[in-house]
């Protein structure tokens, strides 16, 4: 028995089959591969927000130590970038002295930090208690002075004379840029 | 043969077709939309990934540069701590040797080592000064040496050598 279709009975169901594969095909061949990519990068992405999410803590926490670190170390740093001025030192520590001269400042070497400027001092004392006054005074100094041995203490009638030399330390050029550059990294 | 049945229009868009196209055309619209929005999605997960990264990688080097920055602060702190003890030492050092010095004795000159003390000053006889200073010093330093030089009026003129160190030489060096 033969049947006979209509011609464009036909083409309408190739055409329906055609689409029927066309749309199996997209959706097994094309959108499931891209789902799965989805996903993929879905967990990726949550990965990396928590990763991120834990750098950003760990910057706080440490910003916030940085923070501390330097706000109470504040004098010790800008004493250590302090240029040393001779004539502030002799205006500032003259109260605790009858006399009391500095000779001229010079480099005497560094240490793997810091410069070292030498000062010879001599000064007249009325007794010694001045001088235990000088030394207090001396560590809440604006530059960082370390008071070396030998100290020598000569009678002078009522007087003392004493002389003696000072360590003015300074932080090397090289390394002061090496903080400047840091400090300017993390934000205030 | 003649029919009185007036033809009808024949077109290619008929209820079927209109109705396969129609179904197709949302089911495709659904697809390839799907397709849009993975696409997107594929696009912006990249680049968020990427701007994360890129963000990770900046903190981590303000992390680094923050502890380099914090090393260097504690080393400045422990730096200056150390200056600090070193002249609360030296004043110290002072205090106790001018409270070492009895009112019988009087001292000319006094030099401060690293590792000693130099006493010059006059006693008005050797017992004085032997149990007055020298027992004190005695207990301070490994050892002592004291020249005596008669004066006109009958006290002693002394200087008292006194350190700490087994090399003595230095002191010599030093004054």
């Amino acid at each position: 028995m033969k049947i006979n279709f209509p011609r464009h009975t036909v083409y309408t169901i190739s055409f329906t089959i055609f689409l029927i594969i066309f749309a199996v095909w997209f959706a097994v061949g094309v959108l499931i591969p891209k789902g799965k990519d989805y996903r993929k990068n879905r967990t990726i992405l949550l990965k990396e927000k928590a990763d991120l999410q834990k750098y950003d803590d760990f910057y706080k926490k440490t910003l916030s130590i940085y923070n501390k670190k330097k706000s109470k170390n504040r004098y010790i740093i800008e004493a250590l970038q302090d240029k040393f001025d001779p004539q502030r030192f002799v205006k500032e520590y003259q109260k605790h002295f009858i006399a009391l001269s500095l000779s001229k400042v010079q480099y005497s070497g560094k240490t793997d930090i810091y410069d070292i400027y030498e000062v010879n001092t001599t000064s007249k004392i009325k007794s010694p208690t001045n001088f235990y006054n000088f030394l207090d005074a001396i560590n809440k100094s604006q530059w960082l002075i370390e008071i070396t041995f030998p100290i020598n203490f000569t009678r002078e009638g009522e007087l003392i004379y004493s002389s003696f030399k000072m360590h003015v330390y300074k932080k090397s050029k090289d390394t002061n840029k090496t903080i400047t550059k840091k400090e300017e990294t993390p934000p205030s | 043969m003649y029919s009185y049945i007036k033809p009808t229009k024949k077109t290619p868009l008929t209820k079927d077709v209109f109705l396969i196209v129609t179904f197709f055309s949302i089911s495709f619209f659904m697809l390839f939309s799907t397709y849009g929005f993975l696409l997107y999605k594929d696009y912006k997960f990249k680049k968020d990934i990427a701007s994360f990264k890129q963000q990770q990688q900046e903190l981590a080097n303000n992390i680094t540069n923050m502890k380099e920055s914090i090393k260097i602060i504690e080393e400045d702190a422990n730096f200056a701590q150390k200056i600090y003890t070193t002249n609360g030492v030296l004043k110290d050092s002072i205090d106790n040797l001018f409270d070492l010095v009895p009112d019988h004795i009087t001292l000319s000159k006094a030099q401060i080592l690293k590792n000693g003390l130099i006493l010059y000053g006059i006693t008005p006889n050797k017992e004085v000064y032997e149990y007055m200073l020298e027992a004190p010093l005695k207990s301070i330093f490994t050892k002592n040496y004291t020249s005596f030089f008669q004066l006109d009026n009958g006290w002693l003129q002394f200087v008292s050598t006194n350190y700490l160190d087994k090399n003595d030489e230095e002191y010599v060096d030093e004054n």
